[in-house]
């Protein structure tokens, strides 16, 4: 049972993950360590924050965000991360789908009765 | 990027997740320790302690567990084991009794399975090539040309040339037993590692 619930929880984490990295560049870039540090402060969300690495760069793989090296004084170079079009697309749609999620979701568990 | 600023610790770990990432394209792995590393640089201060070090490894995760989020996971029944699965390993076993051809036969099965990383398809191809059917080969050609012949006897000394040492002996029944085991074990490794 507790493994069940684990599984469970672990998919949940790997779906809405990459649309919380999305969300993190909306207004702004970031570069690895601050994305990868922001998402793993939040509760809850990532449970080894290394494994977003792979992440990011199935993001970028897929078009969704670029990305640009850029020289840091306080050490070595940064890569920055921002959205693309097509990743600006991709958060937009989800954010309707997950209020709707959400929201039926919450009324099932509060009530025990669909929305 | 260099190491050699990096806390020993993440220097270790590093070299861990180089060691864990070996099956992921060189490109990947490469962009994968520079983005780690980056992280560790930032994360661990020079002068920080240990205890601060490990802490920002720990929050990191094992490097197996990244390089597993790095590799594509499983997608189609292709990749399940079936009966292309189980022919390569018999054929890689067996094939080499039938002049050799069922061995190549197996090694075109393995090659074009997905069920096998290529690291798993370098030991089927290479432990041991022609399967059972060398190990008998070499088996009869080390008694074919160590044989022992003898002449005299009745009431004569009898001399005798050739055969085995007893030192001799035991190393090749010990070879003999590895090139026996050797293929078997790969059978197993085969059919345990298809996914």
């Amino acid at each position: 049972m507790v493994a069940m619930r684990d599984a469970a929880i672990s998919q949940l984490r790997r779906g809405v993950l990459e649309f919380c990295v999305l969300a993190l560049l909306r207004d702004a870039e970031r570069y690895g360590f601050e994305l990868v540090r922001a998402l793993g402060e939040a509760d809850g969300l990532v449970t080894s924050e290394g494994t977003l690495y792979p992440l990011l760069g199935r993001l970028r793989r897929e078009g969704v965000v670029e990305t640009t090296w850029r020289e840091s004084v306080e050490g070595p170079p940064r890569r920055y991360y921002r959205l693309t079009p097509h990743g600006e697309a991709l958060l937009d749609a989800f954010v309707v789908e997950w209020e709707r999620f959400r929201d039926s979701v919450d009324a099932l568990l509060e009530t025990g009765a669909v929305k | 990027m260099s190491t050699t600023t990096l806390h020993p610790a993440a220097a270790d770990y590093l070299r861990r997740l180089r060691r864990a990432g070996r099956r992921l394209p060189r490109s990947r792995l490469k962009e994968l320790v520079q983005e780690v590393e980056a992280h560790l640089t930032e994360a661990i201060p020079p002068g920080a302690s240990d205890a601060d070090a490990l802490t920002v490894l720990d929050r990191l995760g094992e490097p197996d567990e990244i390089v597993e989020a790095e590799q594509p996971q499983p997608v189609s029944v292709q990749t399940t084991r079936g009966v292309h699965e189980w022919a390569a390993i018999f054929l890689l076993l067996f094939g080499g009794f039938v002049f050799g051809f069922g061995w190549v036969a197996g090694l075109i099965l393995l090659w074009s399975s997905r069920a096998w990383t290529n690291r798993d398809k370098w030991i089927g191809t290479l432990l041991i090539p022609g399967g059972l059917a060398a190990t008998i080969y070499v088996g009869l050609f080390a008694v074919g040309t160590t044989a022992q012949s003898c002449s005299g006897g009745l009431g004569l000394r009898e001399n005798c040339t050739g055969g085995f040492s007893p030192g001799a002996s035991v190393i090749s029944i010990l070879v003999l037993a590895i090139l026996i085991l050797t293929p078997i074990a790969t059978s197993i490794y085969l059919a345990r590692r298809a996914q």
